[in-house]
């Protein structure tokens, strides 16, 4: 099917956009419980449809000038991507750590390529779970494509990562748009293209609330430890004795350190969370389907107490309460949804079906957008 | 009716019109009429919306008020849903009964062919393996540069496994590394940790260390553990994915738990054939139950970090303590004074008295520290 590049003409009348959410994160209590509780019975294995289920309900809780969104995945497909993953990925996996393990010392030599291929194979894994994901939602009927080239993706993933550490972090938010913009500039809905102005991006400045983040945590790093040795040092945690054995740091030590971990990490995101927000901005404010374009009015304080109090309650629950936590997320997002100009949706044909199987190399790297 | 259809061809929104006859659901729209069968239709409520699909047309969509959908499908659903459920039950049944399997060949099935496929495992390739991670332990734990200590502590190793049926070439060297333990790896190089060497209090103590490592080498007890971590670590890896959720965690510390099961029983037997080692060379076998019963002491106090390492790799001290004691049998010291004071000297005779060195040691956090290799874990013993 070609696509329809939707450059309307301005005379063209299509409709405004106006996103509204009927999600209430309390009705998701009851499947969380029931999903953690069958995760672990099933050794896990019922995660892929417990996925299946929240989106499922997360989908249709979001709703376009009235229509709600639908998720059409099943668990069974992404059972089955993740077991064609296990083959892809174990085999040869496997082969480099028996010849590693059991062959002549110059054999751990192919953990470099291993090394570089990890990362690649990542970003392919989110591009093609991105595309499942796509090709399972649709709107009035119509199913949402995701076009481009995974292979193409895992080494701009893997070069955007590369830039990142050789910068210090400094190229993370030009990488992060980068990624983005390969992705919604490739989304269609049926046939009709969705777009992604780098310009418009940029015109939300994110490398301020970086500097923020970057330079915080920088000085906190360096507070904190200055604080963690002087603690050290007065309370002679690790001196020398003379007439008995040595003290070690104790147990009562160590859950010290995790809890003043614990205490540091909402500190640590407060710092980020002006970047954050900033980077959804504008990579909301890339994207624009014919007349169309978004705002995400999200604010760093907001966002900041969303992600603090979903960690929270994940930690005290073990995890149980992801459902909830991912509910809440996307009714934060959604609210916060807007949209100016028009586009002409109505005239958006249907699309081919997308991939039979979904998202078994994200899966196997822990990646899921929801 | 406020209803609109969707044909699953356009987006484009039709105004329509739908009414049950019999089994049928009838729909209007824009002049046609599309007929579904009821035992196709799904329906999806959310909030004050029902949207209806039909598993033949699989785009096409029927939306409206659910105050409209209701009174016009009363029950007739009702089936649908009952048979929707026992679906879920069936997939609930099926997945536990994988994962029951999957539970059964890891604390089962792989700890029982651990045994026979690590004895199957070529020499060669059991000591090519040993060299590899003796090169990576090299670099984290360096040998111990008194050269005369080393030599008695060698020639100890090679006095205790002349008795001993093992392919494989003995060789004990002490190494400088944070923590009370001693370690055999695969081909036959057993390590002793620095620290261990100033814990012992008497020759017979390390002469029963080192003959207890000397018998994890003659029962092929590393090569099991490999095989069976390696197993175990891979099925549970493969189930779980790559997630981190609580869920997964659990699991893997099942896999965990599962394995310190079996490393008991490997302890115990070495201890046994450790101390018949020492006696076949006439030396004593009375060193063991004090180590034991001092570490395990430990385990209880405030010393706990010192001991938790050999604890940790060497459960159960206290009951192997008190079987070491009753299989105990008096014999000739292994090491001469002088022989014992070259093995005491073997290692930096303390650790540094600067804070910030000894919790870059007791962290392991060296100057060029490689990572260890997680995925095939050789386990010290």
């Amino acid at each position: 099917m070609t696509d329809v590049i939707a450059e309307s003409a301005p005379e063209e009348v299509g409709e405004a956009l106006t996103f509204s959410t009927t999600l209430e994160p309390s009705r998701f209590l009851g499947l969380s419980l029931k999903n953690g509780l069958l995760n672990v019975i099933t050794l896990t294995l019922y995660r892929f449809w417990g996925k299946t289920e929240v989106r499922h309900r997360v989908w249709k809780g979001v709703r376009l000038n009235g229509e709600a969104f639908e998720y059409t995945g099943r668990g069974v497909e992404l059972f089955i991507g993740f077991l064609l993953a296990a083959v892809v990925l174990g085999v040869p996996f496997l082969a480099v750590v028996f010849a590693v393990q059991f062959g002549y010392y110059w054999m751990s030599l192919l953990l470099f390529p291993m090394y570089i291929a990890l990362p690649w194979l990542w970003g392919f894994g989110v591009f093609t779970a991105f595309r499942y994901m796509a090709s399972r939602t649709t709107w009035r009927g119509i199913r949402f494509r995701l076009k481009g080239s995974a292979v193409n993706y895992g080494w701009l993933f893997l070069g955007v990562g590369l830039l990142d550490v050789i910068t210090l972090g400094w190229f993370r938010p030009a990488g992060e748009r980068m990624l983005a913009e390969r992705i919604w500039d490739e989304i269609r809905f049926g046939d009709r293209r969705i777009r992604f102005r780098m310009g418009r991006s940029q015109r939300e400045g994110i490398y301020g609330p970086f500097a923020i983040g970057w330079v915080g945590t920088v000085v906190g790093y360096f507070v904190v430890m200055f604080f963690f040795m002087a603690l050290v040092m007065a309370s002679g945690a690790f001196a020398s004795s003379a007439d008995g054995p040595v003290a070690e740091p104790g147990i009562m030590f160590t859950l010290g350190l995790y809890g003043v971990l614990l205490v540091l990490s909402p500190l640590v995101l407060l710092i980020w969370a002006p970047y954050q927000a900033a980077l959804l901005r504008s990579i909301a404010a890339g994207v624009s389907v014919d007349n169309a374009t978004f705002r995400l009015d999200v604010h760093a304080l907001s966002l900041w107490w969303l992600t603090v109090s979903n960690l929270f309650l994940l930690l005290i629950t073990l995890g149980f309460l992801m459902p909830w936590a991912q509910a809440r997320t996307a009714q934060y997002l959604i609210r916060r949804l807007k949209s100016d100009g028009t586009a002409r949706l109505n005239l958006a044909q249907q699309t081919e079906r997308g991939p039979g199987t979904g998202e078994g190399l994200a899966d196997a790297f822990g990646f899921s957008a929801i | 009716m406020d209803a609109r259809f969707y044909d699953g061809l356009t987006a484009q929104s039709h105004a329509a019109q739908a009414e049950l006859d019999g089994d049928l659901l009838r729909i209007q729209a824009d002049g046609r009429e599309f007929v579904w069968r009821l035992k196709d239709v799904e329906v999806v409520v959310e909030a004050d919306q029902a949207r209806v699909s039909n598993r033949r047309e699989r785009d096409a969509r029927l939306v409206l008020p659910v105050g409209e959908w209701t009174p016009l499908a009363g029950d007739r659903l009702t089936e649908k849903v009952r048979a929707r459920r026992q679906r879920e039950w069936w997939l609930i049944g099926g997945l536990t009964a994988a994962a029951a399997g999957v539970a059964l060949f890891v604390t089962v099935g792989v700890p029982a062919l651990s045994g026979p496929i690590a004895r199957a495992t070529p020499v060669s390739m059991e000591e090519r393996m040993g060299d590899n991670i003796n090169g990576q332990m090299s670099h984290l734990f360096p040998a111990c540069e008194n050269v005369a200590g080393q030599r008695v502590l060698a020639q100890l190793g090679d006095r205790i496994a002349a008795g001993a049926d093992t392919p494989f070439d003995i060789r004990v060297r002490a190494v400088d590394a944070p923590m009370v333990n001693a370690l055999a790896m695969p081909g036959g190089r057993i390590l002793i940790t620095g620290d261990l060497i100033r814990e012992a209090e008497t020759p017979d103590e390390l002469s029963a260390v080192i003959a207890h490592e000397i018998a994890h080498v003659e029962k092929r007890h590393v090569m099991q553990a490999v095989w069976r971590n390696f197993g175990i670590g891979m099925l549970l890896d493969l189930v779980v994915g790559g997630g981190t959720g609580a869920g997964q965690q659990a699991v893997i510390l099942a896999g965990q738990a599962s394995e310190l099961s079996y490393s008991r029983s490997a302890e115990a037997e070495a201890d046994a054939r450790g101390q018949a080692l020492l006696r076949a060379d006439g030396l004593s076998s009375e060193g063991m139950a004090p180590f034991f019963e001092r570490l395990a002491g430990k385990a209880g106090s405030s010393e706990l970090d010192q001991a938790a390492e050999f604890m940790a790799t060497h459960p159960d001290s206290a009951r192997r303590a008190r079987a070491a004691r009753a299989a105990a049998q008096p014999g000739r010291s292994a090491l001469s004074p002088e022989e014992w004071r070259l093995v005491k000297t073997a290692c930096a005779a303390e650790e540094s008295g600067n804070p910030v060195d000894r919790l870059k040691r007791r962290l392991g956090l060296g100057d060029d520290a490689p990572v260890a290799d997680q995925r095939i874990e050789v386990r010290p013993h």
